[in-house]
């Protein structure tokens, strides 16, 4: 019996070596990983100066690893044993619960969020001493979850951000998001429900509107989230809220000078990330220019990707809307691309932006 | 390279070990050589020059001291490498010293340490000494002696293995299927406990150093994962290096003997990193004279042997005080606490020593003063800190599994219930492969995988 066993603990082990050395000869390496919607590394060049220099070695370590072969299905396994037979509450810090999944955005940088409401604040002292400015904060998703999970302290981020800026006027929306306006693979809110984030700010802003729209799908979508979590969830449905000023209005991108529709459904089509269907995804600058307004009032919002989906919404009242995104734009350099006169601001960011330290 | 990485085990070790069984038996050295030093050259091309030199002088000494019995032949050669050890690891700490001390500005060299230095310079010392003691023949094949040396599973992280130890094994070795099914199970049971055990409390650890919401529970987990990581991290490497080597015929001595159920510090010392604690016996302790001494001489002995402990495992003053502080306590059990603790039950004891080495390994896994101080205070909730907070109490749940396996694997329980037959031969093959998928599943995901000997 135990001679039986030595020879299948060596018929196993060696199996496993040969057959996965064989099969990472074999497999073709993969450019990116679709899930992960990153590049994967490549197999890294072999010259005198990578050799010795020990980026190689380095480089190679990457490449096996990255172009190992059924390499969604270990991660897969890794996260089944680290949740069921290890017991963890989460796997490099995500999980999934309720058949969505979940980022810790724990713990609160304190110091981060302090410079993050710095950055706003200059922008304010430069450019906005005379303008009506809001601003918001979104929690992320494990905000709505129950005490059982690490959460950031949203009050002490209120805090700090009141700190800063002074003079501008605060909007609550945390109480009136659920995690359901969140979508399942993704950090994002759907834009379908957050007509009542619309409403509560156009409350505050002093605009009384009632608008409707028209509910549409654009199809399946796979978020951020769905990559960095070996488990298997149900896609989301992309859906966006549409009327006719939407439809007539003409976005203009700063960095790519093109002129675009606010829903861009070839994005959407082509695109790795889904939610790039709202203004063509992330960038620094973009206006947004409502063809039927019966207005000349300008909307500045400052914003983070959240802002992407909103921003139609918050069209209707305005001849204008033009979205600044700190996190790709100085905003010393604004000045060269904006006139600011008396336009209504709002700086929404969500609280995970504002944890990092990333505005310019 | 290191042993839980993808390069390594799903390229290097198949190739490796196809054509070592390919070969014919004379040529097995060789191939062992070759692919020590491809295994070493990947991680640090430079370097690599630097161990064949040493090589090349252990090699070139052993042979005039087997001709001429003079000490010359035995001082140049320690002092060459012993000298190279000082220049590549301590250089900038001594620097760093002298600049503090005598308010110098010394530029610092900013040398960076090759990988595995500590471990083949106590080897080939060990082999000079023991072929100048007449305890070992000279070895005339150049490439035995390297293959010695450079045997990639002991290279970077261990076992120190004393020449005498595989002297004859270089030249005449077993290989059977057992010895190879013996191996596979160690390097598996090693990889496990390194990546599914170690590396997973290493991210509780980092988590806890990067709190700004500490709590005494808190201290406590981070105290005792830290023990864990580095008690899994080593024994993991250990059971990796003897699972190798067997794989290839050799048998290297246990390094590690479940220390964490030792009822004193000597007892403790007799567990852990046995090959080290031989080492300095052998070659500090008893060429000092060890206890045969004056007492005042045997405590400085013991004080020295401890002292060079700590720098060993690493050119930073906390590892002095690690060392020394368990050179203190093994001078306070041989002198008076031995004698008296006979009638103190020896769970009591056990526990005792368990506190008393968690603390050191605050020590040594400190970056600065303030960190110890502050890690050590935390544990007796001194400065006003809460007994919980909702960030402890997530990660305690979230680790307690591991910290209970990790708890049960530091004790001989688990050994015992391989020990029947009956079990074993059913289980163990299922609970090997199992092991296997899921510690490459964990290497793949990119989970953190942290090499801790970069200091040694």
């Amino acid at each position: 019996m135990e001679k039986t066993k030595n020879v299948i603990i060596i018929i196993e082990f060696v199996f496993v070596l040969i057959v996965m050395l064989v099969a990472n000869i074999v497999k073709l390496d993969d450019a990116v990983s679709v899930t992960e919607r990153r590049k994967l590394a490549q197999f890294p060049a072999f010259t005198k100066n990578s050799v010795f220099s020990g980026k190689f070695a380095s480089d190679f370590d990457k490449y096996a690893v990255d172009q190992f072969v059924r390499r969604d299905s270990f991660k897969e396994i890794k996260y089944w044993f680290s949740m069921n037979i290890f017991n963890q509450k989460d796997s490099n810090k995500m999980f999934v619960k309720d058949g969505s999944i979940y980022k810790l955005e724990y713990p609160l940088n304190e110091n981060a969020v302090k410079k993050s409401a710095e950055k706003l604040q200059t922008v304010q002292e430069k450019y906005l001493k005379n303008a009506n400015v809001y601003y918001s904060i979104i929690p992320d998703k494990t905000y709505y979850l129950d005490d059982n999970y690490l959460k950031m302290d949203y009050e002490k981020i209120e805090e700090i951000m009141a700190e800063k800026l002074q003079d501008t006027k605060y909007i609550d929306i945390k109480n009136i998001l659920t995690k359901d306006d969140f979508y399942n693979t993704d950090l994002h809110w759907k834009q379908e429900n957050i007509i009542k984030v619309v409403n509560i700010l156009n409350t505050n802003m002093g605009i009384v509107s009632q608008t409707n729209y028209e509910e549409k799908i654009a199809g399946e979508f796979y978020g951020t989230y769905y990559g960095q979590v070996g488990a298997k969830v149900n896609a989301d449905t992309i859906k966006y809220l549409t009327n006719s000023n939407i439809e007539n209005a003409i976005t203009y991108n700063y960095e790519t000078n093109q002129y675009s529709k606010v829903y861009d459904l070839e994005k959407f089509e082509t695109s790795s990330d889904k939610y790039d269907i709202y203004l063509s995804g992330a960038t620094p600058l973009i206006t947004i220019e409502n063809q039927n307004a019966n207005t000349d009032k300008e909307l500045l919002i400052f914003r983070d990707s959240f802002g992407s989906s909103i921003a139609p919404l918050l069209l209707e009242n305005y001849k204008k809307v033009t979205l600044i995104d700190l996190r790709y734009m100085n905003g010393q350099l604004l000045e060269s691309y904006i006139e600011f006169s008396n336009q209504d601001v709002l700086m929404l960011y969500s609280g995970t932006v504002l944890n990092q330290n990333i505005l310019k | 390279m290191v042993f839980s990485s993808i390069t390594f085990i799903f390229y290097f070790l198949p190739i490796v070990l196809a054509i070592y069984y390919m070969v014919p038996k004379k040529m097995q050295n060789l191939i062992l050589l070759v692919a020590s030093l491809l295994f070493y050259f990947y991680g640090e091309p430079k370097y690599v020059i630097l161990m064949v030199f040493e090589i090349i002088v252990a090699y070139l000494f052993g042979r005039l001291i087997d001709k001429k019995h003079k000490k010359i032949f035995l001082i140049i050669p320690i002092a060459i490498i012993v000298g190279l050890l000082v220049y590549f690891k301590y250089i900038d700490f001594l620097i760093q010293n002298v600049n503090v001390i005598f308010e110098k500005d010394i530029d610092l060299v900013k040398v960076i340490l090759p990988i595995g230095i500590s471990f083949y310079t106590f080897q080939i010392i060990s082999y000079i000494v023991d072929v100048y003691r007449g305890e070992v023949k000279v070895q005339k094949n150049i490439l035995n002696l390297a293959t010695y040396v450079a045997l990639f599973p002991q290279l970077i992280a261990g076992p120190i293995v004393r020449y005498k130890t595989i002297d004859a094994q270089l030249d005449n070795r077993k290989h059977s299927i057992e010895n190879v099914s013996i191996g596979i199970r160690r390097f598996v049971i090693g990889l496990g406990k390194k990546v599914l055990i170690a590396n997973v409390l290493g991210e509780l650890v980092n988590v806890f150093l990067a709190s700004n919401e500490r709590s005494v529970l808190f201290y406590w987990l981070y105290a005792f994962a830290n023990m864990m990581q580095i008690y899994f991290d080593f024994s993991g490497y250990s059971d990796m290096a003897i699972g190798l080597v067997k794989m290839f015929g050799f048998e290297f001595p246990e390094n590690f003997n479940y220390p964490y159920i030792s009822s004193s510090i000597t007892e403790f010392w007799r567990r852990w990193h046995i090959s080290l604690g031989t080492w300095f016996r052998d070659y500090i302790y008893i060429p000092l004279g060890g206890n045969r001494v004056s007492k005042i001489k045997h405590l400085r002995n013991i004080l020295i042997v401890w002292l060079l402990t700590g720098l060993w495992h690493g050119a930073a003053w906390n590892f002095i005080i690690w060392g020394l502080y368990f050179g203190i306590l093994l001078i306070l059990e041989k002198e008076f606490i031995l004698k008296k603790v006979d009638k103190i039950p020896k769970i009591i004891r056990i526990l005792a020593t368990f506190f008393i080495v968690m603390i050191s390994f605050i020590i040594f896994s400190g970056e600065s003063k303030i960190e110890i101080f502050e890690n050590i205070k935390g544990l007796f909730g001194i400065g006003g800190i809460s007994l919980t907070s909702l960030e402890s109490i997530y990660y305690l749940k979230s680790y307690a599994v591991v910290l209970i396996i990790s708890l049960i694997g530091a004790t001989p329980l688990m050994k015992n219930v391989f020990k029947d037959k009956k079990v074993s031969n059913f289980l163990e093959p299922v609970f090997i492969l199992f092991v296997l998928i899921i510690s490459t599943s964990y290497i793949i995901d990119g989970s953190f995988n942290p090499f801790l000997y970069f200091r040694f």
